[in-house]
């Protein structure tokens, strides 16, 4: 991130001036479209200079489409994919007459498209408005006019006791104030959780906390990455809708261990329902004094501000997300610097997944052994949320421990898949994510040993294929997503995506030489693990479906 | 080839590219200690104006006034040079006739410039542009520290904490130092900008102080009352390297706050806290330009300056540093070569005897102990009869110098006028003969920076037509004149100049290479980036202290002219506009417009682009508005880049008391919107 | 501290990259996006240079060097990917670039050849002659983020903006309109730095 635009962004923000992009949005949802006055007043109410609001103002989704007086946000994710192969996206195009992307003439009305909407369980998914239905008979319901609030199933826990998918009670951030546990003793004690990190990453917790508190800086946050863009997972929907309070309890004890003064989660705006929940939440917890000055009397202050996105995949990384939640372009940094030693406005910041956070009241208020129970001869303490896709009898979210055999999460918990079909082939953790042959389904479901069978945990979402869907179609699938979702900055992803992408589009055979050297210039090349990561769902492809893939 | 820039103070090292003999670009050499691979429009890439068809390429004569100049050779206009110098020097002395020395030329042109005329000539009559920026500066550091330059360097700005920056623009004028002032305090370098306009530096600093044009002593003095009212005086310091203390110390109860605020219309809780911010800085600078010195009491506001700084102890190490802004690009050595009417190299008295000896050793002729007239002396002298004739190189006094009605006047008064530059001027347009020269393209030699950095000069191409470098000119002129300067290259006139001058010992141009040298440097070469590290080069090694009162500008709004009007420069162009008129530059900026707040345009029914009319009390121009909030009510500012808007008619006689430089920076002025046929002549007010 | 680089050894600051140990051990690394008056950007990836320890080659301009690193400028995959990037960026242009750019220099000197990537190439747009001196070609922009850099860092002006995302990125003054209607003040720094005559200085000689 530009070291001065850091600072611009840092000396505005002091004089509560808005974000250039908090300014853009207002302006898109008021006006349905942007223009260059809207860019120049963003600028001058910001405080950046003209040209990076332009900028900004090219990069977001939520700025670049048009909107009518009608906008209809269609879900083109994997699991809406794996449900229809994309027909509910051709429906809708040509019965509406426009392109994705797309307003009237008479602007009446405009299709977008959206990746994804969370509503996985449910596939396919449209957003009319702000209102999300889902489900197989959408399309119709759209073009009537009818659409409804989908809902959404219930989630449930395997574990004894749930940890997870229950209410948060702020009992662990009161354990630690009344008992007067010292902050380095909290760190120690997430430390000794071993607390992985949920959103794929799977790093330490408590070792990117110790990093942070180590970091000199005027000021500390805690960041809550509440944008799980992934396509086929909902589990922070869950969280950030249902147990808001676990999630700002987690980000209490965090500040307080860090030596933090303020948090901030950025949640996505394709989850329009997450945000009020959140705010409603912290408006709650002020109220009962968990958050704000003096909490319970201790001395320590914390307060948070629920910050939304404007759509943008790659600001799921940790440091395009720092530059979103600035007002930026969400574009990846080179690291080091890392957020815990420089992040928002340059200090020291710890960025952890939502999940993560909603981890720690547990360890907070039970201690490091009970949260390793949980999960018992596992590699990995604790719990885990999972969510599984429409093509499963029984999709929702599910809190399991680690090391359970992935066949017992597919078959027996969530039932198989629906009208008898049989999966050939699960992408699990989200689209960067290897693919797992039914063959394979004994592996546990574990960090370690889906890494060995070159897929990754990743944030959990289990995604089936079934037998309808063509692996070339998933292949073209995904490196559209990944070339679409490519912040532009590092060359191999910038250009190679759109190279890969290339290979798959239309019936030309794919020479599977250039395909490999392409995607070891990824791997090896990209600066992040969008470009990085690329290449396992389609050498997992080349691995186990090479014959679908339309190979020369 | 590396080269020197020709325009501003900073002294970017260039590279030229040259294709076919001229230029095909300019870019910035990535170890030039002053601009670090950076540059500015101007030396980036107007330069075009070195192939101008306007260029001079042969001498001109003109036969009689009011005819156009003709062509003539050399020879011609050598015999004729020669003649009328040495008739004038016989019947009415050497006191008759004045030089006037390019601060855009080299030191070495400079320093035979006044070798010329108190060799050649006889006289102390020999001055420099200086006078009309920063001679205030000069006199006040001299009087104040001992020498006259900069106290640190540019990097200074880097290890400053805080730095207070008070009548200068940096961004548009030395945009390479306004570009390192900026990255510095987005790095955190605290930034007080004292302006009453709101420069694009004050939305980067953390305080925009707005004075009354007129009354920066009495904000120094605000500032320093606070200081010392606070306990910030650095005692030991004070007692240790300063003298006169006790005196300041009985002016400053009159300087709180309050009384400031009454005085300039600054709050007073800007002052303090502009006194807290530079107290409280561990290291801490003070940059200035000439909307500190071009005042009647300008010379007092630098030596408060230093006051304030001296109090403090903030000198003489890394980001503690006083820093001029050196407007030319060779406006700081035309003065250390002595092309000064009261002293000869690093201004040393034309009066001392020691000093004059030397020199007269050197030359072998004797030299006049009489100090000589500066350039507003010189043109009171011309219109009273005293002055004869006048030598001009590389100066545009008719647009540039104040109360252009006089100094028209006092050109035509003279009996003979030679002028040496690189395109027809103003100036040109009253000259007998006009002489071919060169341009910072074309020539060898050095130039002194802000920094009191000596930088080498290399020519990428060749003057145009029969036009020679100035250094061969005026060679050539000495000679003729009957004085030999005896040197074949500007490299030897540099040794002659490292002999006689303890301060430049060590200077060659061998020596100076790739960075350059920044005086005073020592015999075996070692340079100061640093000075008054342990002693002030005054007599007994202290500092001085001023106790100066605030006193009332030259001219005050009233009535009849209720605006006050500051006078300056923009980023395209570069003072007269002589070169930068001819470049691309003029497709960015293509004239002088007013700035002016938008309750004053308001208030006087002008909207942004009217032509207006501006009228002081000695003088009357037209030209378009600008209606801008960089300017505080109450004020106006235009620039003097263009000659068709003669924007220096309406500056008066007001000058700096000690060393005349004009006041360029406060002119009461009336402004109005003009009815639809403006005249076609600015009129002038109250008779010529 | 010490670092060695292909086996010369070499005495780097705190804070020293591995590019900057490699020049000073007097060995080429590629680079297309870093200059060394901006700070180090990562952006193009062809600086990647094999370290011991490491399974994967480090792009060697944002790699802080540390006490005893072993670096090896020409590992095979390091330049493997090095070469392969730059045969993409030639992919993307619509014409191989001029021979003194500095991408045409260091293809050359790692023996890429024409890009054998057919398929899309940046639109051609209309060139924006509109200043007097700094010419844009949008379409030979490589997204490399000097420029941007240098107007934010150097120069202070922030008149350049990276536009749009992934392969559609280009870069853009103000809100798009050109030099001569931006805050730009016209220094010349982007000019100076882009490696592919993207933006040029309008030379008024052949």
């Amino acid at each position: 991130m530009s070291r001065n635009l850091v600072e611009l962004v840092r000396r505005h923000h002091a004089l509560d001036a808005p974000t250039a992009l908090d300014v853009l949005k207002q302006a898109v949802e008021l006006r349905g479209e942007l223009t260059d006055a809207d860019r120049r007043e963003a600028a001058a109410r910001s405080g950046l200079p003209e040209a990076t609001v332009h900028g900004v103002s090219t990069f977001y989704d939520d700025l670049l489409q048009p909107r009518g007086a009608r906008h209809v946000r269609v879900c083109t994710g994997t699991a809406c994919f794996a449900a229809t192969g994309d027909a509910h996206v051709d429906a809708l195009r040509s019965a509406f007459g426009i392109e994705l992307g797309e307003r009237s003439e008479d602007g009446s009305v405009s299709l977008a498209e959206t990746v994804c909407l969370g509503f996985c369980h449910s596939s396919p998914a449209v957003r009319d408005g702000d209102t999300i239905d889902a489900g197989p008979d959408v399309v119709a319901r759209v073009l009537a006019g009818t659409c409804v609030a989908a809902p959404e199933p219930a989630w449930e826990s395997t574990l004894a006791e749930p940890v997870l998918t229950r209410p948060g009670d702020w009992s662990g951030l009161a354990r630690v104030l009344d008992e007067g546990v010292a902050p380095e003793a909290l760190l120690e004690e997430v430390t000794a959780a071993e607390i992985r990190g949920r959103g794929g990453a799977g790093f330490p917790a408590g070792v990117k906390w110790g990093f942070a508190r180590a970091s000199e800086g005027d000021e500390k946050f805690i960041v809550a990455n509440g944008d799980e863009g992934d396509p086929g997972s909902y589990i922070d929907k869950y969280l950030m809708e249902r147990t808001p309070e676990r999630l700002l309890e987690g980000m209490a004890l965090a500040a307080y261990a860090v030596g933090a003064s303020h948090g901030f989660v950025l949640v996505r705006s394709e989850y329009p329902l997450s945000k009020p929940a959140l705010e409603q939440a912290a408006s709650a917890a002020r109220s009962d004094g968990w958050l704000g000055e003096d909490i319970h009397g201790s001395g320590f202050a914390f307060d948070v501000t629920v910050v939304e996105g404007a759509g943008s995949y790659v600001v799921g990384e940790e440091t395009a997300l720092l530059a979103c939640l600035q007002g930026l372009r969400g574009t990846v940094s080179a690291r080091p610097p890392f957020p815990a030693q420089s992040g928002l406005h340059g200090m020291p910041t710890v960025v952890n997944n939502v999940e993560t956070l909603c981890n720690v009241p547990f360890v907070a208020a039970r201690g490091a052994d009970a949260y390793r129970a949980l999960s018992p001869g596992a590699a990995t303490s604790g719990s885990k949320l999972v969510c599984f896709n429409e093509r499963f009898a029984r999709p929702g979210v599910y809190e399991v421990s680690f090391g359970v055999s992935t066949r017992w999460l597919c078959e027996e918990l969530a039932g198989g898949l629906r009208e008898g079909r049989t999966i050939k082939a699960l992408q699990i953790g989200g689209p960067l994510g290897g693919i797992l042959p039914a063959a394979r389904l004994d592996t546990p479901f574990d960090f370690d040993a889906l890494a060995a069978e070159g897929c990754m945990l990743g944030h959990g979402g289990i995604l089936a294929f079934d037998d309808r869907t063509s692996m070339r179609d998933v292949a073209r699938h995904l490196l559209r997503f990944g070339a679409h979702e490519s912040c532009g900055k590092c060359f191999p992803c910038r250009i190679g995506l759109q190279r890969a992408q290339a290979m798959f589009t239309g019936d030309a055979p794919v020479e599977r030489e250039r395909l490999e050297q392409l995607l070891e210039t990824l791997e090896l090349g990209s600066l992040c693990a969008h470009g990085g990561g690329m290449p396992a769902p389609i050498r997992s492809l080349l691995k186990w479906f090479p014959d679908e893939l339309g190979l020369a | 080839m590396t080269t020197t820039c020709g325009y501003c103070g900073v002294g970017c090292r260039l590279e030229t590219h040259v294709h076919d003999g001229r230029i095909a670009s300019i870019t910035p050499a990535m170890d030039g200690p002053a601009n670090l691979g950076h540059t500015c429009l101007k030396g980036r890439f107007a330069h075009q104006f070195s192939r101008n068809r306007e260029r001079l390429a042969t001498p001109l004569i003109r036969d009689a006034r009011g005819e156009a100049p003709r062509p003539a050779t050399w020879d011609e206009a050598m015999e004729r040079i020669v003649a009328e110098l040495t008739r004038i020097r016989s019947a009415h002395g050497p006191n008759a006739i004045a030089g006037l020395a390019s601060s855009r030329a080299t030191n070495e042109d400079c320093y035979a410039m006044q070798r010329l005329m108190r060799a050649a000539i006889g006289t102390n009559n020999i001055d420099n542009c200086s006078r009309v920026c920063h001679s205030p500066t000069s006199y006040a550091l001299r009087k104040a520290l001992g020498l006259s330059g900069a106290t640190g360097s540019f990097s200074d700005f880097d290890h400053a904490d805080a730095t207070i920056l008070i009548g200068a623009n940096p961004t548009e004028g030395h945009p390479v130092v306004g570009a390192r002032i900026k990255q510095a305090t987005l790095r955190g370098m605290k930034l007080v900008t004292i302006d009453p306009r709101r420069i694009e530096l004050a939305d980067y600093g953390v305080l925009h102080l707005s004075p009354r044009p007129g009354s920066n002593a009495a904000v120094m003095l605000g500032i320093a009352h606070v200081i010392e009212r606070d306990g910030f005086v650095n005692r030991a310091f004070v007692d240790a390297r300063t003298e006169g203390f006790d005196a300041l110390l009985e002016l400053l109860p009159s300087y709180a706050p309050d009384a400031v605020e009454a005085i300039s219309g600054v709050p007073a809780e800007g002052i303090e806290e502009a006194a807290r911010i530079y107290a409280e800085a561990a290291n801490a600078c003070f940059s200035w330009g000439l909307g500190v010195t071009e005042h009647k009491y300008g010379s007092e506001v630098v030596q408060l300056v230093c006051d304030v700084a001296l109090m403090t102890g903030k000198i003489g190490r890394p980001g503690s540093a006083l820093l001029p802004l050196r407007g030319q690009n060779n406006v700081q050595g035309s003065s250390d070569m002595g092309a000064l009417p009261d002293t000869y190299t690093a201004y040393r008295s034309v009066e001392d005897e020691d000093v004059a000896r030397s020199f007269e050793d050197a030359w072998g002729v004797p030299l006049s102990r009489r100090k000589g007239y500066t350039i507003p002396q010189m043109f009171d002298a011309a219109v009273a009869g005293d002055l004869r004739a006048m030598y001009i190189f590389g100066e545009d006094v008719a647009q540039t110098d104040p109360n252009t009605a006089h100094v028209v006047h006092a050109l035509e008064s003279l009996d003979f006028l030679v002028c040496q530059d690189i395109f027809e001027t103003e100036t040109t347009k009253h000259a007998d003969v006009i002489l071919p020269a060169s341009s910072f393209l074309e020539k060898s030699g050095t130039f002194t920076n802000a920094e009191r950095r000596v930088q080498l000069v290399a020519p990428a191409i060749d003057p145009p037509g029969e036009a020679r470098t100035d250094f061969e000119i005026i060679k050539a002129v000495s000679r003729a004149l009957g004085h030999e300067l005896g040197w074949e290259t500007p490299a030897d006139a540099m040794d002659e100049i490292a002999a006689l001058t303890p301060d430049w010992a060590g200077i060659s141009h061998e020596r100076l290479g790739r960075r350059g040298l920044q005086w005073p440097v020592a015999p075996d070469g070692t340079d100061a980036p640093i000075l008054y590290e342990r002693s002030f080069t005054r007599k007994g090694g202290r500092a001085h202290f001023a106790a100066l009162p605030y006193k009332e500008p030259g001219d005050a709004a009233d009535d009849e002219f209720p605006l006050i009007l500051v006078t300056g420069r923009r980023l395209q162009h570069y003072n007269a506009g002589t070169m930068t008129r001819r470049t691309g530059n003029v497709e960015l900026m293509d004239a002088d417009l007013l700035e002016i707040h938008p309750d004053d345009a308001a208030r006087l029914w002008i909207a942004d682009g009217d032509r207006i009319s501006v009228r002081s009390r000695v003088g009357r121009i037209e030209l378009p508005a600008q209606v801008t909030e960089r300017i505080e009510p109450g004020h106006v500012f235009t620039t003097f880049h263009f000659p068709e808007t003669r924007t220096n008619l309406l500056v008066g006689a007001s000058a700096d008391v000690n060393t005349s430089c004009p006041e360029y920076k406060v002119v009461a002025v009336d402004v109005r919107p003009i009815g639809e046929e403006p005249a076609k002549v600015p009129a002038l007010a109250g008779g010529a | 501290m010490r670092v060695a680089v292909d086996g010369i050894d070499v005495e780097v600051a705190d804070g020293a990259t591995v590019l900057d140990a490699a020049g000073a051990a007097g060995r080429w690394v590629p680079t297309l996006c870093f200059d060394e008056r901006q700070a180090p950007f990562g952006a193009c990836r062809a600086c990647l240079v094999g370290v011991e320890g490491s399974a994967a080659p480090l792009p060697a301009c944002t790699t802080p060097c540390r006490d005893g690193m072993a670096v090896a400028t020409e590992d095979p995959a390091a330049r493997r990917v090095a070469t392969a990037v730059v045969e993409l960026v030639l992919s993307e242009l619509p014409e191989p670039p001029a021979s003194h750019t500095e991408l045409a220099q260091v293809a050359d000197r790692l023996g890429v050849g024409e890009p054998r990537w057919p398929g899309e190439v940046h639109p051609k747009v209309e060139a924006d002659t509109r200043h007097p001196y700094l010419a844009f070609r949008h379409e030979l922009c490589i997204s490399c983020g000097r420029c941007v850099r240098a107007c934010d860092e150097l120069q202070g002006t922030f008149a350049l903006t990276a536009t749009g995302r992934g392969f559609g990125a280009n870069v853009a003054a103000g809100l798009d309109e050109g030099f001569r209607a931006s805050a730009c003040v016209s220094c010349g720094a982007c000019a100076d730095t882009c490696p592919t005559d993207a933006i040029t200085e309008v030379s008024l000689l052949p």
